[in-house]
């Protein structure tokens, strides 16, 4: 297979504007680099005047999206599976310097599972080993004949066979390269598909660096269509300049000094996402046995203080793992000490691993969900909806619904070794496994009700995080009204320095719709930076203050929520295009039920669904019957042109 | 004097090391003039930090055909570039490989403890790697010493 180096502009054949020359911010590296996978060339888009208006990371990928997914020649967008889809891997201005976690990578495409577009996060050492390599953002277009791999050293870049790493999961596919490059350690950063993804899974996800997940909306299915295995990325060799070194340090610095210090992070800090547990079981938060109770003393052998973060931990050998820069003590390596799987190598599991392959299908065996969690990570499958099926599942058998006869076996509450072989069938679509791997929305449907009724999605075709969102309506109205099929919004930090209360009443709707619309904006921008979003838990003034620093730019907490909400946007302009219209925007039968028992019993969301809607539209300035932003809430984020588009005259 | 002692059972891999060390030895973040590095061991679930230790020996200096390597006021070996002719004999010289040959400059270059105040230290969140006070240059090899006759009883 003949490499392809990427080392000029490729002659354009359209009439475009070239880019005007202009001095280039601090902290980028300066370039996107275009792959097109059908006509196998890559080459070095400068992009120095969208810098401002774009950021990086999901400003630059949701305008890509819009720009670029259109239709050819008439109305709609392309789909997740179209060669002309983009698989945008995108880093930010914060990426690769000394604030915490920034080998930040954000995922944007339009993605399998609601067929629209997606803003999907991980870390590692993705963006910090692109931006010393000299590029700020790949770009992929078009479908490869076979498997290959992207290849990225400095300004080598190449598309290389990767038939040798076909069938392989996501660590062993990371092994693999590392054997043939001859690097170990961050010296190469590996994002891949598993099986998941080769065998286009509705929620495979984008895997790398030994447990980082960008997990949502079938990223991975994606990348299988294209028949791209991998892009290994070397730590290249360039110099990162920041315009204030020492304003970035400094900013580094206050933000470090606020997660270990400040009441709400610092535990965030200490045990990362392990806490989650505990915490969210008491209030109702923790997703037990598919939403068929609240109560942990429900799921045999479950006892509470081995689930407290230090004993969590401690059942394991462990040893930190961290991203780019990072002082957080988040992610970790573990080695399970006893069991079936005594001496295995895994990835400590977020609390989303806890509850997805734990409490929510009935298991509390801490070794076997360590293990299960990690196999999702290695197949690409997203341990969410991973957690939503199987549970669905084990509901379903247990009730009749699904038949031994259908599945294969017999899978009931708490069973991590029947979990693990659902897990292969789904990634290999073996089965009834090829009917689970359209994802929970679309097996449900294939099944009807009374099967369908006890599934957990969002009518838009994607599924929650792995909580009990009846307990947590804020989360549960930005889920489906997102644009990107997770949420868009995100959980409140530092409320009150973008106007909002620091309570709420968190069950009167009213509140909660204009809770999420008034905090909209921030999570986008911090995507947008090449940074992970448990170190931005800071207030937002520090991580304008770092990027600043590193580019020079005078970067305001306004300008920051505008930019955010002007990302939500042009994504929801996309998303529009998909199809997405207001119908999809309400939680399935289950999903929005009322708990029976626990911390939030009784509370019925369903009852206040209409309001929070209609509250949030109108808080953000969006048309309820339509799902477009109003002309004159886009003008006043400055996209008149897009106003335009979506408003003609009217605008 | 003092050394860089590191602890590898401390380090998380994150290369903040790197990072730190490259800004106050070029101004710039480049991890790849950094001469400290980070490896990792065993399956990804352990790193270490590894940079000169300032050994009693001083094979680099021994090596250096025109004494461009002399010892800081700190006690650590260092390039003096005005001196430096760029043949690598000290690159090839030193048995830890913790010397570096810059293609840019066309000079050798390595660790000088940042005169005194080594910014790796500083910038480690985990106190992996520490600024201490010992009786001699050599630590790793006690270090080594322990390590090998640990996997020794193992065995």
């Amino acid at each position: 297979m003949t490499p392809v180096t990427a080392n000029a502009p490729k002659p354009s054949k359209t009439k475009k504007a070239p880019e005007p020359a202009v001095a280039l911010p601090g902290g980028y590296a300066g370039k996107l680099l275009r792959v097109d996978l059908t006509t196998r060339k890559c080459w070095a888009e400068p992009w120095g005047s969208r810098m401002r208006e774009l950021l990086g990371g999901a400003g630059l990928g949701a305008m890509l999206l819009y720009r670029e997914t259109a239709k050819r020649g008439g109305k709609g967008n392309v789909a997740w599976d179209d060669p002309d889809n983009r698989l945008v891997l995108a880093t930010g201005p914060l990426a690769g310097l000394p604030v915490w976690g920034t080998g930040g990578l954000t995922v944007c495409t339009i993605g399998a599972g609601t067929n629209g577009p997606t803003s999907t996060q991980a870390n590692g050492f993705f963006g910090t080993n692109l931006k010393y390599s000299g590029w700020d953002a790949i770009v992929v277009q078009g479908q490869a004949r076979d498997w290959v791999y992207l290849y990225i050293n400095d300004d080598t870049v190449e598309l290389r066979d990767a038939k040798f790493l076909v069938g392989k999961d996501t660590w062993e596919t990371q092994d693999a390269l590392c054997r043939v490059t001859g690097l170990a350690g961050h010296q190469l950063s590996v994002y891949s598909i598993g099986p998941a993804g080769e065998h286009l899974v509705r929620f495979a996800a984008i895997q790398g660096d030994y447990g980082h997940v960008a997990s949502k909306n079938g990223t991975g299915a994606v990348m299988g269509k294209k028949r791209l295995k991998a892009v290994a990325i070397v730590r290249g060799t360039k110099a990162l300049r920041a315009v204030d070194p020492r304003g970035v340090l400094q900013a580094a610095d206050d933000i470090a000094h606020d997660l270990r210090t400040d009441p709400s992070a610092r535990s965030l800090y200490e045990y990362g996402t392990l806490p989650g547990v505990g915490n969210l079981s008491k209030l109702g938060v923790l997703p037990i046995r598919n939403y068929t109770t609240n109560l942990t003393a429900n799921v045999p052998g479950a006892d509470m203080a081995d689930w407290e973060a230090p004993r969590l931990r401690a059942n394991f050998d462990h040893r930190g793992h961290q991203c780019n820069a990072c002082g957080m003590h988040h992610c970790h390596m573990s080695v399970i000490q006893k069991g079936a799987h005594k001496g295995r190598i895994v990835d400590e599991p977020e609390y989303e691993g806890w509850s997805g392959c734990g409490w929510q299908i009935g298991a509390v065996d801490r070794d076997g969900i360590a293990w299960l969690a990690t196999e999702c990570d290695r197949a690409c499958v997203d341990v969410n909806e991973f957690g939503w099926i199987t549970g669905w599942v084990m509901e379903c058998m247990e009730k009749g619904y699904i038949t031994r006869a259908q599945l294969g076996f017999d899978l009931t509450w708490g069973d991590i070794p029947g979990a693990g072989r659902l897990l292969r069938m789904i990634s290999r679509r073996e089965g009834f496994g090829a009917v689970l791997a359209e994802g929970v929305k679309r097996a449900a449907e294939q099944l009807g009700s009374p099967a369908k009724d006890c599934a957990v999605y969002i009518v838009k075709g994607a599924t929650p995080r792995g909580h009990d969102h009846r307990g947590r309506w804020d989360e549960m109205l930005d889920t489906c009204t997102s644009s990107t099929a997770t949420m868009e919004t995100g959980n409140p930090v530092h409320p009150t320095e973008v106007g909002q209360p620091a309570r709420i009443n968190i069950f009167d709707g009213v509140q909660v719709a204009k809770n999420v619309a008034g905090l909209a904006g921030r999570r986008s921008f911090e995507d947008s930076l090449g940074i992970c979003i448990f170190t931005t838990r800071t207030r937002l003034e520090n991580v304008c203050r770092a990027l600043g620093a590193a580019t020079g730019w005078t970067f305001t907490v306004d300008e920051a929520i505008r930019f955010g909400r002007r990302t939500a946007a042009i994504n929801r302009a996309t998303a529009l295009r998909c199809g997405h219209a207001g119908a999809l925007e309400y939680p399935s039968v289950r999903y929005g039920s009322t708990p029976v028992d626990g911390p939030a019993k009784g509370q019925a969301v369903r009852d206040q669904w209409e309001t929070m809607l209609d509250t949030w539209y109108a808080e953000v300035g969006y048309d309820r019957k339509t799902g477009k932003p109003w002309p004159k809430t886009l003008k006043a984020l400055g996209l008149d042109w897009l106003a335009r588009d979506l408003w003609g005259k009217k605008a | 004097m003092r050394v860089l002692a590191i602890h590898p059972e401390k380090c998380t891999g994150c290369l903040r090391c790197e990072l730190a060390c490259s800004y106050v030895q070029t101004g710039e973040f480049q991890p790849a003039k950094s001469v400290i590095r980070v490896s990792p061991f065993e399956g990804h679930t352990s790193y270490a930090p590894y940079t000169c230790t300032q050994c009693a020996e001083g094979w680099c200096m021994t090596a250096c055909p025109v004494g461009a390597i002399t010892i800081n006021a700190a006690g650590a070996k260092d390039v003096l570039d005005d001196r430096c002719v760029g043949c690598k004999l000290c690159t090839i010289a030193c048995p830890y490989g913790t010397m570096f040959y810059d293609p840019g400059t066309r000079k050798a270059f390595k660790c000088n403890l940042c005169g005194g105040a080594p910014a790796c230290a500083e910038a480690c969140p985990t106190a992996a790697i520490t600024y201490e006070e010992t009786w001699t240059g050599d630590w790793l090899g006690d270090f080594a010493h322990e390590r090998t006759a640990r996997i020794l009883e193992i065995r």
